[in-house]
């Protein structure tokens, strides 16, 4: 049980469109254990950011209950959600991720700040953060200077220095070309499986699909194939 | 949320867009400056009127018998004792004067003029305007000088000059006309013409004998100056004192003896807020449009950084940094520059001569120095950060009212 970073019973989402209601999620179970690599697939429009961004404590959902880390989101408050955000998960964006003034360092260094972690530690783990990562040579360039791959690795050097117990990120390859691709992929899995990182991610792309190492399929707001079922 | 991180992010942002930063602090220290500068020019009219008005035989405050103001004459007296000296502490008063000052009529060989006759110990008028007039002959000796020094434009009219003698007719304390003959001393050259028509002069003694009485009709006090900037309660405290000695007297302050300057006094004391006011009001216009387009395409940026937990309150709070350093910095410059004007520019003064008619109707002097005061740029510099947080109030709500999720979807 407590093994569960996520616990999503039921959960229905649907937005009022134009007046048109669309069924973003329909009555979705989705639990995912701790250390877990999860893939979201799915054509565009499935319901995959939709998924993400609820246990990210982005959005809400109309029905059902959902749980990260044993903490029931529903009852949260707007600024209880924030702090969950702040302190036990990490996102990585599809794009925007970084904040344009900042140099890499300080981007990686970010979250501790805001967590109040202090300033010689912090220092540290970020140092130590972008090695692991092979990317200290661009330590003191801001975003503008470095290429979509670099960005999105100081981006998840950034949502991981703090050590999250969730990993959520929405199609992270989206802007990468399928070499980069495939780095930043292999960096996740290295990062699920040595530091026992539990990830979530959203995707189309089959190569992403490819490297997580359980496959959740969705089409029109529904769980239609998940492969740790299929194995139990 | 470490306020440095914020204050960090805030410079940052402001100088990656330098050029339309720029501009905006181009406004916010030229309006500054400006403001300092009308208000330093506005201080100066004031204090000169206030000057002019003081100098013109009143001081800052006057001891008169009662009924005198509304009919002056030799009746409306009294005796100060020779020895008398005003009770106050040394430093606050620059000087005090006794004066007989009653309606008479002069005569030339060509022509007569109804004039204030007024008698003075000269020694003591450092304090009026005669203290900086300009002589033609001499000026009087002492109180008991029995020569009189008139205007030259009386002069003018009366067809006279120095040397020559004058009929001056008034009334004594018994009633009856006293007529004298009074040779000139000198003539006296005033800013204008008004006082120099007005005022005739001569010594206090030789006037008291004239209408055979040993009285005087007027004491009137100066402050001193830097006195009266520093402590505001200056002069209702010499009042008091005063008016507790001349117990059966009138104790009046120039205000109530000039109150057209004095309206006009507080009247400045207005305008200048009001200015200020208007110049920043249009100011704000323009900054809540830099803040809203720097808010605008860093929309995205505020989602993701509200996304990965940043509350709204830092968000609000560095839009508001944002806004409060370009004020600031404005400010700091304008001012520098607005003393550099006040200065280097204008230090000497402007030269108003050219139009001493109207001047002289305003009470103004025909040089019209600025006057910088420490409580004006103090009053520029606090409104203006609260002005620069106001213009960043709604920038800083178009930051926040947008969901994290909505932001970054955009
Ligand atoms: N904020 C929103 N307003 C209206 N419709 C939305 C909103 N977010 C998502 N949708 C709709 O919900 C459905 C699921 O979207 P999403 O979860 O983004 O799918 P995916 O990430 O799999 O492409 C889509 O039809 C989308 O148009
Ligand atoms: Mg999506």
């Amino acid at each position: 049980m407590s093994d569960l970073v996520v616990r999503c019973h039921s959960i229905s989402r649907t937005y009022q469109d134009d007046s048109v209601p669309v069924r973003a999620l329909v009555d979705v179970d989705f639990e995912v254990a701790r250390g877990e690599f999860v893939s979201l697939a799915g054509p565009s429009g499935s319901g995959k950011s939709t998924l993400l961004n609820i246990i990210g404590g982005l959005d809400r959902p109309d029905a059902g209950t959902v749980e990260v880390d044993g903490v029931g989101l529903n009852q949260l408050s707007e600024s209880d959600l924030s702090d969950l955000r702040l302190h036990k998960l990490g996102f990585v964006f599809q794009a925007y991720n970084l904040i344009p003034v900042l140099s890499a360092r300080e981007n990686v260094e970010f979250i501790m700040q805001l967590q109040g972690v202090p300033a010689g530690e912090r220092h540290g783990r970020a140092e130590a953060m972008l090695e692991e990562l092979g990317i200290e040579s661009m330590a003191d360039r801001r975003p503008g200077e470095m290429s979509g791959g670099q960005q999105q690795r100081v981006a998840v050097a950034r949502a991981i220095v703090t050590h999250p117990v969730l990993l959520l990120a929405d199609e992270p390859s989206a802007n990468l070309d399928s070499t980069t691709t495939e780095e930043l992929l292999k960096l996740l899995r290295r990062l699920n499986e040595e530091h026992g990182v539990t990830i979530v991610t959203a995707t189309h792309d089959p190569l992403v699909m490819s490297y997580a190492r359980r496959q959740v399929r969705l089409r029109d707001g529904r769980i239609i194939e998940d492969s740790a079922r299929e194995a139990a | 949320m470490p306020l440095k991180l914020l204050a960090q992010l805030s410079t940052r942002n402001l100088f990656r867009h330098r050029r339309r930063n720029l501009m905006m602090l181009l406004a916010i220290v030229v309006a500054v400056a400006g403001v300092i500068l009308t208000n330093a020019l506005i201080r100066g009219m004031q204090y000169d009127m206030r000057e002019a008005a003081v100098a013109n035989l009143t001081g800052h405050i006057k001891v008169l018998a009662p009924g005198y103001l509304d009919d002056p004459n030799i009746e409306k007296s009294f005796r100060l004792a020779p020895d008398w000296q005003p009770d106050v502490p040394a430093g606050e008063v620059e000087g005090w004067a006794a004066r007989i000052r009653i309606p008479a009529v002069i005569m030339s060989e060509r022509e007569t003029r109804g004039i204030q006759f007024v008698g003075v110990d000269p020694a003591r008028e450092n304090i009026s305007f005669l203290g900086d007039v300009t002589l033609i002959g001499e000026g009087l000796k002492d109180a008991e000088d029995g020569r009189v020094l008139i205007g030259v434009e009386l002069a003018r009219q009366l067809e006279t000059e120095v040397g020559r003698r004058l009929v001056i007719i008034t009334q004594g304390l018994d009633g009856k006309n006293r007529e004298a003959g009074f040779r000139i001393a000198g003539l006296y050259d005033a800013e204008g013409t008004a006082l120099e028509k007005q005022f005739v002069f001569t010594g206090v003694g030789a006037l008291q004998k004239m209408v055979n009485a040993d009285v005087v009709t007027e004491v009137s006090v100066k402050l001193q100056d830097d006195a009266l900037v520093t402590d505001d309660k200056l002069e209702l405290d010499v009042k008091s004192r005063l008016a507790s000695f001349f117990s059966t007297l009138d104790v009046m302050d120039w205000q109530e003896l000039e109150p057209q300057a004095a309206a006009m006094f507080v009247y400045v004391d207005s305008a200048i807020l009001i200015w200020f006011l208007v110049i920043m009001g249009a100011l704000i216009f323009g900054l809540v449009n830099t803040l809203v387009t720097a808010v605008m395409e860093r929309i995205r940026e505020f989602g993701m950084l509200r996304a990965v937990g940043m509350k709204p309150s830092a968000v609000v709070m560095q839009v508001v940094l944002e806004s409060t350093i370009i004020m600031l910095v404005g400010v700091s410059v304008g001012i520098v520059v607005g003393w550099l004007l006040c200065t280097a520019w204008l230090g000497d003064g402007i030269d108003l001569s050219r139009w001493s008619e109207g001047i002289e109707m305003a009470g103004m002097r025909s040089r019209l120095t600025p006057r910088l005061m420490g409580h004006d740029v103090i009053l520029v510099t606090v409104l203006s950060l609260v002005f620069g947080v106001i213009a960043a109030l709604y920038p800083a709500w178009r930051a926040v009212k947008l969901k994290p999720l909505e932001a970054i979807r955009r």
